[in-house]
């Protein structure tokens, strides 16, 4: 019964991710605006037919901005959870398979790390590296690194010292292979999780920097943006703050929704461990 | 609850407080310092000669050794003096700015903190207690819905919502606590709900997770069947187990509850350490970035510090 239940919400969460993942990738052909161009014969526009989104104070299709704004935040927190997960990954499996002092100071690091609020350890990285796009996908690998270095290292610490792992060192496997083939596949579940979840948080953390106006900059449509130039006009044009922040709030669903219920789904697995 | 927590514990916990604290500060010193960006330049502007650059370097004594102004900023950042703000507030000392700001940012975090604790322990035990009920689906599905709203997105539901088409609570501006404590407890509600839903949303996850899980142990069953009443049972039996793991999750999150103060309180217009840090970032402000920086670093520090005591309290096997 547990089962169904997290299946069915493992599914619902795959559906919405994967209907977001669409429109983003394929929404910005299929509409006929442009994203930055301004058109001041339909300024704040309510929605309708022609624009199902509206307009906002310069003439532009808020759907076409919203697809292509969530492009980018997509985009940059995807990148980002993916480099910090890569990173992060393996400097853990490395520390787990050979400990020793490069462990003691990864998990320094990541202690340290984490006593940062991560939003203003963004902030603060966005003021070293300076503002714009790409230094946001920067800085949320950075935030990102040492949580999938301290969770792979403790997965696998625990996953290193099981029989089959033992077999297959004796029997000559190379150190890489035994990482790579057998302990990296069984600790992938809860390594998916923790990047479904960062690439929520990864969303946020872009929307907010864009919000504040340091990361993506006008007239390029972000998430954050488009909710920064909404919140100026809502009085006026209600529909631009309120549908960027429904978009926000759809694709994190889908994304805690999917993380949610994979975890429940390895549970059992990972209890009997433990 | 009474039993002793060792001291050796409570001071081998400060000296790691202290290591990461100092760890932290030479990180954001030093991770600061490489960085492209010359204060210079951010002073002066892009035009600024050679000559007034090396004259700014030589005033703030940027030329010297890396590490020796590490110490001298270290040693006197101990004392209690930070320096100087160099563009957000000119040549004002940057403890004076963050002391006058700190104040209401640990305000708004422990008003947030109140309410998600209150809301998680509430919604969090009527979901464990009608398990799999109506209530217990509406409340998980709220807390799918809560974690999925970020806190300045929520803040202007709040603030239009409430604020401005109720009227009930002002959408903008702060009474400080020092002024008047119902003035900020009044005007900090919206704010500090926008920080709060989020976490409530995942405390009541936890709690609700803990609380079956304890539920249906042997030792429960057996305090049922010595004829113990549901309440005390419940408190003294299954909440008190539960409240680890609950407990432990509130001490991780202290941190996003920290970091969510900085875009809320530039929304609500709250003089906090955020917003002073978002605007010493514009300014390019770089020895305030670090301060603020450090500020919140050494909050964490400390409230996790307690949190870690708090469990330890929970539960003397760690001990």
């Amino acid at each position: 019964m547990k089962a169904i239940i997290a299946n069915r919400l493992a599914l619902v969460g795959a559906i919405i991710t994967a209907i977001v993942l669409a429109g983003v990738i394929v929404g910005p052909w299929l509409s006929p605006y442009s994203p930055t161009d301004a058109d001041f014969m339909a300024l704040l526009d309510p929605p309708s037919g022609s624009h199902p989104f509206g307009t906002d104070s310069f003439g532009r299709d808020v759907l076409t901005r919203i697809l292509y704004g969530a492009r980018v935040s997509l985009t940059v927190s995807i990148s980002g959870v993916l480099a910090g997960a890569l990173i992060g990954t393996t400097a853990g499996l490395v520390a787990a398979y050979f400990g020793g002092w490069w462990q003691a100071i990864l998990m320094r690091v990541s202690d340290l790390l984490f006593s940062f609020p991560s939003f203003v350890l963004a902030l603060f990285l966005m003021v070293v590296l300076g503002f714009g796009v790409v230094n946001i996908a920067v800085a949320i690998a950075l935030i990102y690194a040492p949580i999938f270095a301290r969770l792979s290292r403790n997965m696998a610490v625990l996953v290193k010292d099981e029989p089959w792992v033992q077999a297959a060192a004796l029997m000559g496997q190379s150190t890489w292979s035994i990482i790579t083939r057998e302990i990296l596949p069984n600790i992938a579940a809860p390594v998916f999780v923790q990047v479904a979840l960062a690439v929520a948080f990864g969303i946020v953390i872009e929307a907010g920097l864009s919000f504040l106006g340091l990361g993506v900059q006008p007239p390029n449509p972000s998430l954050g943006s488009i909710m920064a130039d909404g919140r100026e006009y809502f009085s006026r044009a209600p529909w631009v703050l309120t549908l960027s922040g429904v978009a926000i709030s759809v694709a994190l669903l889908g994304l805690n929704l999917l993380s949610d219920g994979v975890r429940d789904l390895m549970d059992p697995k990972l209890r009997a461990r433990l | 609850m009474a039993r002793a927590i060792s001291i050796g514990r409570v001071s081998s916990r400060l000296g790691g407080v202290a290591l990461l604290a100092l760890l932290g500060s030479a990180t954001v010193f030093f991770v600061m310092r490489a960085g492209q960006g010359d204060p210079a330049i951010a002073v002066l502007g892009d035009q600024a000669t050679p000559e007034a650059i090396a004259a700014f370097h030589k005033k703030w004594m940027l030329d010297d050794p890396l590490v020796i102004q590490f110490w001298r900023w270290l040693s006197s950042a101990v004392m209690g003096d930070f320096g100087l703000s160099m563009t957000v507030a000119g040549g004002t000392p940057i403890m004076g700015l963050i002391g006058s700001r700190l104040p209401n940012t640990l305000f708004i975090g422990a008003y947030a903190l109140v309410i998600a604790v209150s809301v998680s322990l509430f919604a969090g035990t009527i979901s464990a207690l009608r398990h799999g009920k109506f209530t217990d689906t509406a409340a998980t599905s709220i807390a799918v819905l809560g974690i999925s709203m970020p806190d300045f997105w929520l803040s202007y539901v709040l603030v239009y919502g409430l604020a401005l088409g109720l009227g009930v609570f002002p959408s903008y501006g702060f009474t400080p606590p020092a002024q008047s404590l119902t003035g900020a407890l009044y005007s900090g509600f919206l704010p500090a709900l926008a920080i709060a839903a989020p976490m409530a949303a995942a405390f009541t996850r936890i709690l609700r997770t803990a609380l079956l899980e304890t539920l249906y142990r042997d030792h429960v069953r057996v305090a049922r069947s010595l004829g113990y009443r549901d309440a005390f049972v419940f408190i003294h039996f299954v909440l008190r187990n539960a409240l680890i793991p609950y407990v432990t999750v509130i001490g991780l999150q202290i941190r996003y509850l920290l970091g969510g103060t900085v875009v809320v309180e530039r929304i609500f217009g709250i003089p906090g350490v955020g917003a002073l840090m978002v605007d010493a970032a514009f300014g390019r402000d770089y020895p305030l970035v670090q301060a603020c920086a450090l500020t919140f670093l050494l909050s964490v520090l400390l409230v996790n510090f307690v949190v870690d005591l708090i469990c330890a309290a929970l539960n003397p096997r760690q001990n």
